[in-house]
């Protein structure tokens, strides 16, 4: 078998959650894989957090590499090819990072972008199931990360369209369930956050069969043998096992999950965020189920070197450009929108802002903080400045629709703020003031208070009837001009 | 008050990366910043400060938006756009109050030109361009609840005083404004967009 002939090669991924390393004996479509071994370093929290890699993570990763460089030793001296994705994309100090690891291990890391990730991540996926003697025509390969993720199509093995999508399960706990275990209001937020993300996102087909690979899918796949008595060689999640598992984890604290179904805690933080997810994606591809792999980058880069040798980077970026030998470049097109483009940073924006804003309403509802106004009408000023930076790349009609709406919620919020603002520089007033001023402070203070209290009826009356899903949906209908190719 | 406008953002690529692009809106924003620099000297151009006020805030929210996509340089910078969009809220605040004042002191008067404003707040336009807002004006100058006579002699203390403390919220504005007019301020904000872009 040629198999056997194959050579031993170590691909490590540095990913915004785990840093993994597969030692396996490559051939250019199949591999025996020899050692798989995966660390949770959660660069991503840092890079979230301050948008750099924190000098605990860059040594933890060191650390980690060290150890991995040992283990690849113990298989081969062929070099290492290790590959990083989005949160060191995102870093400020990447460069920093990897001159760092390379003068502590010797490595040389490989920063890949998001087409190339995707299409490493399918060959990896997909490899065990083109096995199989029925596998489906047509396959979706979902590459769920901490930072991001990545979501591959294709028909008989061809490549037919890819995206990166900025949206991975550390960056959704961080964003919307920090807190352990994160509230029913916070999940909802998320659920909200995804739905509406998902629903905006172009598919050209639906896929009959999804194939879910990286951490949080994995460990959903261990939660539901744990948990819900998932046969062990089963790898196979249906939508209402799914289902069952996140609502196990929704009530549970990060600690409990990892105690009671052996998760590394780190990974147990985040896990409610990846079945979130799973969840809202499974929800928009109308699946009924998915499969799980443990392959992804690590196997695809194998493969890919497996297949074209030294020079298997470029080789996967010219076929990340649409010119798939497998794949001939007519039928082959490339990602909707380009990973980390204007258009797709400002489609996340709008959303991100619009929840940011909209958590605000109940706090305003309960009107016993002038801050809540304060801080709601902040975030209605960065939704509009979001609004004003993307104005050419949206439908122009969708667009006044959505801003004066927005401006209608401003407008009513500055109307509360403002007399906040006059009510509170008076009461300060009045505790310094002589005398002789304060009865006429004390009067303007009254009126003033009169009148935001009538204003706070109004302001109920409208934030009630204020539908999150259809302004959600609005901000999601500004996409269509915004996925043209070309100047905006 | 009505706000003047964002000013369009042409040359935008949505292919391109967001760095590229957001530099070209904080540029515009910038602009639009200083478009309004010619009314800095007159203190009573109320109007057109607010509206420096509302540009400086689109600058700072462009700036912090895309942090992560500027030049780290530009980070700096923005405490100075922070401080400027601060001290004209201050002024504008306390235009605000002076303005409620002067017509709950006007009103009293009675006959005093302030009648059309009283005679048909609840009817005018919210966006119409007023300082104050007038369905305020309208509940707090409601004729039933008139200060007394020793509520008035306040309220004369309190304009006299807010007169006096927006002299010096505007002179503390304009000493800034014009410390950073001396080192280049716009220069040194568009030479810190144009530096290396963050890896």
């Amino acid at each position: 078998m040629q198999m056997q002939d194959g050579s031993v090669r170590a691909a490590i991924d540095v990913g915004s959650n785990t840093i993994h390393i597969v030692v396996a004996r490559c051939a250019p479509a199949d591999l025996a894989i020899l050692a798989d071994e995966q660390e949770l370093v959660r660069i991503g929290e840092s890079v979230t957090a301050t948008g750099e890699i924190s000098a605990q993570k860059r040594d933890d990763a060191i650390a980690t590499l060290t150890n991995y460089k040992e283990l690849a030793a113990c298989y081969t001296n062929t070099p290492l090819i290790v590959v990083a994705t989005e949160a060191i994309r995102r870093a400020r100090n990447s460069q920093q990072f990897l001159a760092a690891v390379k003068r502590e291990t010797g490595l040389d890391i490989l920063i890949i972008d998001g087409e190339v990730e995707a299409l490493l991540t399918f060959y990896g996926a997909t490899y065990e199931l083109y096995r199989e003697p029925h596998a489906p025509a047509l396959v979706g390969v979902l590459d769920l990360g901490g930072g991001s993720m990545e979501l591959v199509l294709a028909n008989r093995k061809r490549i037919t369209w890819h995206t990166s999508v900025p949206v991975g399960s550390g960056w959704l706990h961080d964003r919307y369930l920090q807190s352990d275990p994160s509230t029913q209001e916070d999940q909802e937020v998320a659920r909200t956050f995804l739905s509406t993300y998902f629903t905006g996102m172009p598919l050209p087909e639906l896929p009959p069969a999804l194939i879910a690979t990286g951490g949080s899918a994995n460990s959903l796949l261990l939660l539901a043998r744990r948990a819900i008595g998932l046969d062990e060689q089963e790898t196979r999640l249906t939508y209402e096992q799914v289902v069952r598992c996140e609502a196990l984890l929704s009530d549970l604290d990060a600690e409990t999950i990892s105690e009671r179904y052996d998760q590394p805690l780190k990974r147990a933080r985040i896990l409610p965020a990846g079945a979130l997810i799973i969840h809202a994606l499974m929800l928009r591809l109308q699946l009924g189920e998915i499969r799980v792999s443990t392959h992804g980058i690590r196997e695809g880069a194998l493969l890919a070197y497996a297949r074209y040798g030294d020079r298997w980077l470029q080789r996967v970026k010219k076929n990340a450009g649409g010119a798939d030998d497998d794949a001939p470049a007519e039928e082959s097109q490339v990602s909707e929108e380009q990973d980390g483009s204007f258009a797709q940073t400002g489609y996340r924006l709008l959303l991100e802002r619009t929840h940011k804003m909209l958590e605000w309403r109940e706090e305003v509802l309960k009107h016993e903080d002038i801050e809540a106004v304060h801080k709601m009408r902040v975030a209605s000023r960065r939704l509009r400045a979001v609004l004003d930076a993307y104005e050419a790349a949206c439908d122009a009609k969708q667009f006044r629709r959505v801003y004066r709406r927005v401006k209608e919620i401003a407008d009513i919020l500055g109307e509360a703020r403002d007399t906040d603002v006059m009510v509170e520089g008076l009461q300060q007033r009045l505790e310094r003031e002589e005398e002789k001023a304060r009865p006429g402070i004390q009067w303007l203070i009254d009126r003033l208070s009169a009148y935001r209290e009538a204003h706070q009826v109004k302001l109920e009356a409208f934030l009630r009837k204020l539908d999150d899903e259809t302004l959600a949906q609005q901000m999601a209908s500004l996409r269509a001009k915004g996925n043209a190719h070309g100047k905006g | 008050m009505l706000m003047a406008k964002a000013r369009t953002v042409t040359g935008l690529d949505l292919q391109a990366s967001t760095g590229e692009n957001a530099r070209l809106i904080a540029q515009t924003r910038l602009d639009e910043l200083y478009g309004w620099e010619r009314y800095v000297d007159n203190p009573y151009h109320i109007r057109e400060l607010h509206n420096m006020r509302i540009a400086a805030k689109r600058l700072r929210y462009t700036l912090e938006i895309f942090a992560e996509e500027l030049p780290e340089s530009v980070a700096p910078l923005l405490k100075e756009v922070e401080q400027i969009q601060e001290e004209l809220g201050s002024l504008h605040d306390s235009d605000v109050v002076i303005a409620l004042l002067r017509l709950c002191l006007g009103a009293q008067d009675g006959g005093s030109g302030y009648e059309y404003v009283l005679a048909h707040a609840r009817q005018l336009k919210k966006k119409a361009d007023f300082l104050v807002n007038p369905a305020l004006i309208a509940y707090v100058l409601d004729p039933a609840a008139a200060p007394s006579a020793d509520e008035r002699h306040g309220l004369e203390a309190l304009l006299q005083d807010l007169h006096k403390r927006r002299g010096s919220q505007y002179t503390a504005f304009r000493k800034h404004w014009n410390r950073l007019n001396k080192r280049n301020f716009r220069q040194e904000l568009l030479d810190a967009l144009a530096g290396p872009a963050q890896q």
